[in-house]
């Protein structure tokens, strides 16, 4: 017994010594990692500079001797001065005269340019427009053919309607069936309503069979995908007895 | 430290009550199957090596009657042997007991003897696999009551979300890493009682099914001997 209590005694030691040293590896060694972080804007720093001229030494004229003498130099100094300036005149103005000139010729030029890139613009105008005219034409020239093609293949699909179509007995001049026929592109029915009754139960479901018994409209797998998906997909068809001389 | 929002230590103590109960409870299953672990391995390795000792001077031709009784003077100083030692013991007790009187019968003797072992043999493999459902409840349990701990926690902190007019993501961070915690908290106590379940519970067949070879080699032993008389 006593080797037992023992083993438990390590045992209890053990497992609370592992606790505490995990509990302390919680609380002691866990590193503060949020640092703070500031974001500083980025900035330039602008300084004034002032720029100082240089201060010239005056000279002192230490005797009168020395001052007439700075007088007559100075009224040359001065003459000169007012010679280069005439002079200094003299070429400005012949050089605004210049630049005047060369703007004048420049407002000119841009002015005949302006005028040629209207002229292009315009130009391109009437000939999109032209464009357009021509290809509208076009278009309603293949909307023609397709049409022409079209009611051919409508007159294939009458004539095998009023083929199949065995009138009932109950048949009467004036009435009148509109049905919708829904086709696929191999020529098959899909679908068959009646969007307009005679108000002849007969009649109507004749119709219906006339229209089944027609399909498959083969010659429609020929016809371009095109012209199928803007004629063929569903088509109307009226059904009157003309020539029913009732 | 404690001064920070986020140390562990205060998230701990800023957590509401039910989750503080999960995390003291899951801390206190950490520690007691800590406790188990390291005493069942400490019982099996101890068992493990007395098997193989006792083996060892059972099989080097010792006379089992000295056998016997040195057992038993350990067993008295003690206050009870383990392991193999008690089976051999109460197997040799019933059949020493049965043949002493004069009209033994080898079938009843037999059958007395293996009764007994059978017996002890029962009570060596509870005594083997004590405290391994506590470490498998544990194992099974803790990340679940540690799942509940977070769950609470993230609901209340949703719940803290909703009446904030301006909701961020510092709004619900603490709450939801404080939650946290309790899930960590269950697998830490879960994943060491996984694997000791694991690891003991397989010790504990082998022993087993080594306790019980050595009883059927000794009760062939005694078998022999009485009806060799």
């Amino acid at each position: 017994m006593i080797g037992w209590r023992s083993g438990y005694i390590t045992a209890v030691i053990c497992s609370i010594g592992l606790h505490l040293l995990v509990v302390a590896a919680f609380l002691i060694d866990w590193p503060s990692e949020s640092k703070d972080i500031v974001v500083q804007p980025k900035f330039i720093q602008a300084e004034l500079i002032q720029l100082k001229p240089k201060e010239k030494p005056k000279k002192k004229a230490s005797n009168s001797k020395a001052k007439e003498l700075a007088a007559k130099r100075r009224e040359a100094d001065r003459q000169k001065a007012a010679q280069k300036r005439l002079e200094q005149q003299r070429i400005s103005e012949r050089e605004a005269k210049r630049l005047e000139k060369l703007r004048q010729q420049e407002a000119i030029r841009q002015k005949r340019e302006q005028r040629q890139r209207e002229l292009e613009q315009e130009r391109a105008r009437k000939q999109a427009a032209l464009d357009e005219k021509l290809r509208q034409e076009q278009a309603a020239e293949i909307a023609e053919q397709e049409k022409q093609s079209a009611s051919s293949y409508i007159q294939i699909i009458q004539g095998r309607l009023s083929q199949s179509w065995s009138r009932p007995p109950s048949a009467r001049l004036g009435m009148q069936t509109l049905i919708e026929l829904k086709l696929v592109p191999t020529g098959r029915i899909v679908g068959v309503k009646i969007l307009q009754s005679s108000g002849d139960v007969a009649f109507d479901r004749s119709v219906e069979q006339a229209a089944f018994k027609a399909a498959p409209f083969s010659e429609l797998q020929s016809m371009e995908p095109r012209i199928f998906e803007q004629y063929f997909r569903s088509v109307k068809v009226l059904f009157n007895p003309e020539d029913l001389r009732l | 430290m404690s001064e920070e929002n986020l140390s562990i230590l205060s998230l701990i103590l800023n957590a509401s009550v039910l989750v503080q109960l999960v995390m003291l409870l899951l801390f206190i299953a950490s520690v007691i199957s800590w406790i188990m672990i390291v005493q069942r391995g400490i019982y099996l390795r101890n068992a493990e090596n007395g098997f193989k000792h006792f083996e060892d001077t059972f099989w080097s031709g010792v006379d089992l009657n000295n056998l016997y009784h040195e057992l038993s003077q350990e067993a008295q100083e003690n206050g009870g042997n383990q392991g193999i030692e008690n089976v051999f013991r109460a197997g040799f007790r019933e059949f020493t007991r049965l043949t002493d009187g004069q009209s033994a019968d080898p079938e009843a003797v037999m059958e007395g003897t293996d009764r007994a072992m059978r017996v002890a043999l029962s009570r060596e493999e509870e005594a083997l696999s004590t405290h391994l459902p506590f470490l498998a409840s544990v194992a099974s349990v803790s990340p679940y009551i540690g799942l509940f701990g977070t769950v609470w926690g993230i609901m209340n902190s949703f719940r803290g979300l909703a009446m904030v007019q301006q909701a961020t993501l510092a709004t619900v961070a603490p709450g939801i890493s404080e939650a946290l915690i309790a899930t960590a908290m269950g697998l830490f106590a879960a994943i060491p009682a996984v694997l000791a379940y694991n690891r003991y519970a397989a010790q504990v067949e082998t022993m087993n099914a080594s306790y019980e070879t050595f009883a059927e080699e000794f009760s062939s032993i005694l078998h022999r001997q009485v009806h060799s008389k």
